[in-house]
């Protein structure tokens, strides 16, 4: 039996398979995108597919209308295949993969951030030098009375070159060593890392090949950022982006788990990230860049707990399971020559420490990226994803939790809800009177509304909330022409008629979905409630928030706290600081110091996990409404009418 | 020099609601301390008690029970022989055989039923459903309207049809509504704060903050209406200082201590002195955290915590 994928915007892609089997798993088999973040459950109806021709056993669920159902659309997760069959794969379904906006660095904007954090690194002290060398050195060659074998002879000429006494030459470059050496008449540029009285040789390549190059690494449940840079100066050399390959595998971290748990699931969920996700990019980037992926001396990775499990193909069940105790929170045992990852093999990973399960490396590099850790005014640090993680404190202590805000800020678990890409809304204002949106869509000029992002999400139940639309619960209180119901009474907010869509269906938020949102914002409130409570302190003792995370980039400050999910402190206060956990890993990888602080900062944190902390309940409960069932804690908070 | 204790009332005070018209009319509510803290100011209206009549009374087999309904057949029967009974201060009219799922009976019966009661009797009557969603709604709002200008309190609107019940009972008909929540404080602000949002006025709202009879996790009710009471009078959260009512009866008379019969459970003793044990317990419960008013069926029960009330306030 055959199935054909007709991608729309690629060429077609045809697998063999037996009857029964399932249509998305068939799609993973075949390497074919289709954003699945449920990871099949049926409850997202995100991996919709149309059958052109052939035979599917596929109820028709609540995500497909009956025409829909006549014109061939299924849901992918639950379709199995009865007889040769050939399905279209719509775009939107695998936009996820090629233009997922994050904060990778793109917009000189996010540039200009992450060059002031790394200016307010060296103002706290960090000096921004590592140990790795490059060197060219020119050897006489060897003659009848010069008979030095190779590597005495480059012994010498190293520690006559760095001044060192002792040299260390690995196997990976004596294999080679004859022949470069050669080849380059005995001037060669040798790269390495120099301690006290040692260098440690790492490659010995071509005179023209002086690069030494770091790699900082950001791996997110959705997205996965990365940048080279210049070891010596700082300066950056390439930088990319792309969707995390393991997305298909479930959209949050305890989907994946549950995945990399079944058999061969910890092989495949690695092989996800590395060979599908970070290997084309890192060799990407060495083109752009225009270097050897040899020239990878150091690599840091800023991760969360159960990603950088996975990316090191450890077994993660232990981060969900009580008591909680992942494999490693400091571990800096690993070569890139473990992983194979396409650099120099010697070249240290270098993993950013994790301090509980679900408070990771991504959160330390990040503190250390924000810089709270040397400041004397009390600091809020959210880092907002599809966990919200949270970090209190200033100089003298820090105190940090996460919360599971799920993959709402995403997109997901909202009907027409989707990720940061192309035809996303993610900005809004509604005019109180006419209730008329006005939207900013992500894309070219003329791009028509697709869905909405995180962002837009805020925005809408904001403006919503704001013009009277809804009320606390998130439920529909006036009626007009974009307001609608449905047979159960359901309300629902029109935000683009289907001729006004990209795909001629009808974008709008819904009760549930705003139900859904209101319990995300709720999540990370009432996280940020408990932390400070945790510590006897008020609201009022925020100096400072600063906002990380993807998401965070197009988020309306305002609109956020004007719906409770951000503590009422003065707008002013707000600092969005982009992609914190690429930032801190950048630092990581250049900087020793840095590294040093990073491992300082993760030992000085103290964990609080929500989970199991008695108030934590109650506090969800109270901020799950608009903007809280406490109104005092948000004066600022406006319901015009 | 003699002692003088210091007093100490709140602020913040419940609001003093009203039930019922003419001279049998009650007033729930209304006090400024903590329950029964006479010490610290006069409580000026007591805790109320009503009597619960069900449409399926006629089940009831508790031989002192029946003894004193002897001879009733229809509900007005049941409800003007309740009247009579010592402590009652009110009637609730319990519409149990509404239920879809039960004997489905039709909204049409229950409020001829209730208003052939509300002719008959003078005590103010409070409605409970069939905890249906959908039918309570509409016999909710049919009985508030034949009702109208008995000033009669509906229980209960809760998050899933606060908006039809609080509409029709306290907008359209002017009757009180009751607000139910299950054990949590914030669900139980927010329900108040979404019936104000309807434009109800504060002081037409009862809360009903969720119930259960003792040693059925009645821990989450004491602490919630601790809590509640605390925010009423000590921070004067005015989204929290609606009276409180308490439905005693249906939870104390399904439990097992009041159910397994005598040949079950020997060495139990009799099943009717258990039931009314498990009644006065819950109902003390409810009043000494907060409660401004309990619903209760047993005469000796009744009795038992009308004294009670009477000694303390």
């Amino acid at each position: 039996m055959k199935v054909t994928f007709q991608i729309e915007g690629a060429s077609p892609v045809i697998i063999e398979c037996n009857a029964g089997e399932n249509l998305l798993e068939l799609a993973r088999r075949a390497n074919v995108a289709i954003d699945a973040p449920c990871s099949g459950n049926g409850s997202c109806g995100k991996c919709r597919i149309k059958l052109i021709e052939g035979e599917l056993e596929s109820p028709q669920s609540r995500h497909i209308s009956d025409e829909e159902y006549k014109e061939g659309w299924r849901l992918s997760c639950s379709s199995k295949v009865r007889s040769d069959c050939t399905v279209f794969v719509p775009d939107i379904a695998s936009a996820y993969q090629s233009r997922m906006k994050t904060a990778d660095l793109s917009s000189p904007k996010e540039v200009a951030i992450f060059d002031e954090c790394q200016e307010n690194l060296k103002r706290s002290g960090i000096h921004f030098v590592n140990r790795f060398r490059s060197k060219v050195i020119t050897m006489a060659e060897p003659s009848l009375e010069d008979t030095m074998p190779d590597n005495e002879r480059l012994t010498w000429a190293i520690e006559d070159a760095f001044g060192v006494e002792n040299v260390h030459i690995p196997f990976s470059v004596m294999v080679g060593l004859a022949h470069t050496l050669r080849e380059n008449h005995f001037t060669v540029c040798v790269k390495g890392e120099l301690t006290e009285n040692t260098f440690h040789c790492m490659e010995v390549c071509a005179p023209e090949d002086t690069a030494i190059v770091g790699c900082a690494i950001d791996i997110g449940t959705t997205t996965v950022t990365m940048v080279l840079t210049d070891l010596e100066t700082g300066k950056l050399l390439a930088k990319g982006s792309s969707g995390n390959g393991q997305i298909r595998y479930g959209a949050d971290v305890i989907n994946r788990i549950i995945e990399q748990g079944k058999p061969g699931g910890r092989k495949k969920l690695q092989d996800a990230i590395l060979k599908e996700t970070l290997i084309p990019i890192i060799a990407n980037l060495c083109k752009t860049a225009k270097i050897s992926a040899r020239s990878i001396l150091r690599l840091s990775v800023g991760a969360n707990t159960t990603m950088n499990h996975l990316f090191v193909g450890v077994d993660a069940s232990s981060v969900r399971m009580e008591p909680y105790v992942p494999s490693f929170f400091h571990w800096d045992g690993l070569l890139a020559g473990d992983l194979k990852l396409p650099a120099n093999p010697l070249a240290p990973v270098l993993i950013a420490p994790n301090i509980g399960s679900y408070v990771g490396g991504d959160i330390t590099a990040g503190t250390l990226a924000s810089g709270i850790w040397d400041k004397d005014e009390m600091s809020l640090f959210i880092d907002l994803g599809t966990n919200g993680e949270i970090v209190f404190g200033n100089r003298d202590f820090l105190m940090s939790c996460a919360c599971s805000a799920g993959p709402a800020f995403e997109g997901g678990d909202i009907s027409c809800g989707m990720r940061a890409t192309d035809g996303a809304v993610e900005a809004c204002v509604i005019d109180a009177d006419t209730m008329e949106p006005t939207l900013s869509i992500i894309g070219d000029e003329g791009q028509k509304v697709v869905g909405i992002c995180g962002s837009g999400i805020i925005d809408l139940i904001s403006e919503l909330y704001r013009c009277g639309i809804i009320n606390a619960k998130g439920l529909f209180v006036r009626e007009g022409k974009r307001v609608k119901r449905d047979a159960h009474g359901m309300g629902r907010y029109v935000v683009a008629f289907p001729e006004e869509s990209e795909t001629e269906r009808e974008v709008s938020l819904n009760e549930v979905d705003i139900d859904n949102f209101i319990r995300a914002k709720g999540a990370i409130f009432s996280a940020i409630d408990t932390l400070l409570k945790s510590v006897d302190m008020s609201v009022e003792m925020i100096d400072r928030v600063y906002v990380a995370g993807g998401i965070g980039s197009g988020i309306n400050m305002k609109n956020a706290v004007n719906i409770g999910m951000f503590p009422d402190v003065e707008i002013e206060k707000f600092h969005y600081i982009g992609n914190s956990s690429l930032t801190g890993s950048y630092a990581m990888v250049m900087s020793d110091e840095a590294n040093a602080k990073c491992a300082e900062v993760a030992s000085n944190m103290t964990y609080l996990e929500l989970s199991t902390h008695p108030g934590y309940m109650d506090a969800f409960v109270a901020a799950c409404f608009l903007p809280h069932t406490d109104r005092s804690l948000f004066p600022h908070s406006v319901q015009e009418r | 020099m003699a002692f003088t204790p210091k007093t100490a009332p709140f602020s913040g005070k419940i609001n003093a609601v009203t039930l019922g018209t003419g001279d049998k009319a009650i007033v729930i509510g209304g006090q400024n301390v903590m329950p029964f803290y006479t010490f610290d100011a006069p409580i000026e209206n007591a805790p109320k008690i009503g009597i619960e009549i069900s449409d399926l009374a006629a089940n009831w087999d508790a031989p002192a029970l029946k003894e004193f309904y002897a001879g009733c057949t229809t509900m007005v029967d049941y409800a003007k022989r309740a009247e009579t009974m010592p402590g009652a201060d009110f009637l609730c009219l319990h519409f149990e055989s509404a239920d879809p799922n039960g004997a489905n009976r039709s909204v049409a019966d229950c409020v001829a039923d209730a208003k052939a009661v509300a002719d008959a009797v003078t005590m103010p009557i409070v409605i409970m459903g069939c905890k249906n969603i959908e039918k309570d709604g509409e016999l909710f709002s049919k009985i508030a309207e034949a009702l109208q200008g008995k000033n009669i309190l509906v229980l209960s609107a809760r998050n899933e049809d606060y908006k039809t019940v609080g509409a029709s009972v306290a907008l359209a008909y002017g009757q009180k509504v009751g607000a139910e929540t299950a054990d949590d404080i914030n669900l139980a602000k927010q329900l108040n704060i979404m019936l104000k949002g309807l434009s109800i006025n504060p002081e037409n709202i009862v809360m009903n903050i969720g119930t259960a009879a003792v040693g059925y996790g009645f821990e989450y009710v004491a602490s919630t209406l601790d809590r509640v009471r605390l925010a009423a009078l000590a921070q004067s959260d005015a989204d929290l200082q609606m009276p409180i009512m308490s439905p005693v009866s249906p939870d104390a008379w399904s439990v097992k201590e009041s159910t397994a019969t005598e040949e079950d459970e020997p060495a139990w003793g009799s099943r009717e002195e258990r039931a009314i044990d498990m009644e006065v317990s819950t109902a003390a419960a409810n009043l000494t955290g907060g409660a401004d008013a309990v619903i209760m069926r047993h005469p000796a029960a009744i009795a038992t915590i009308k004294k009670f009330i009477t000694e303390l306030v």
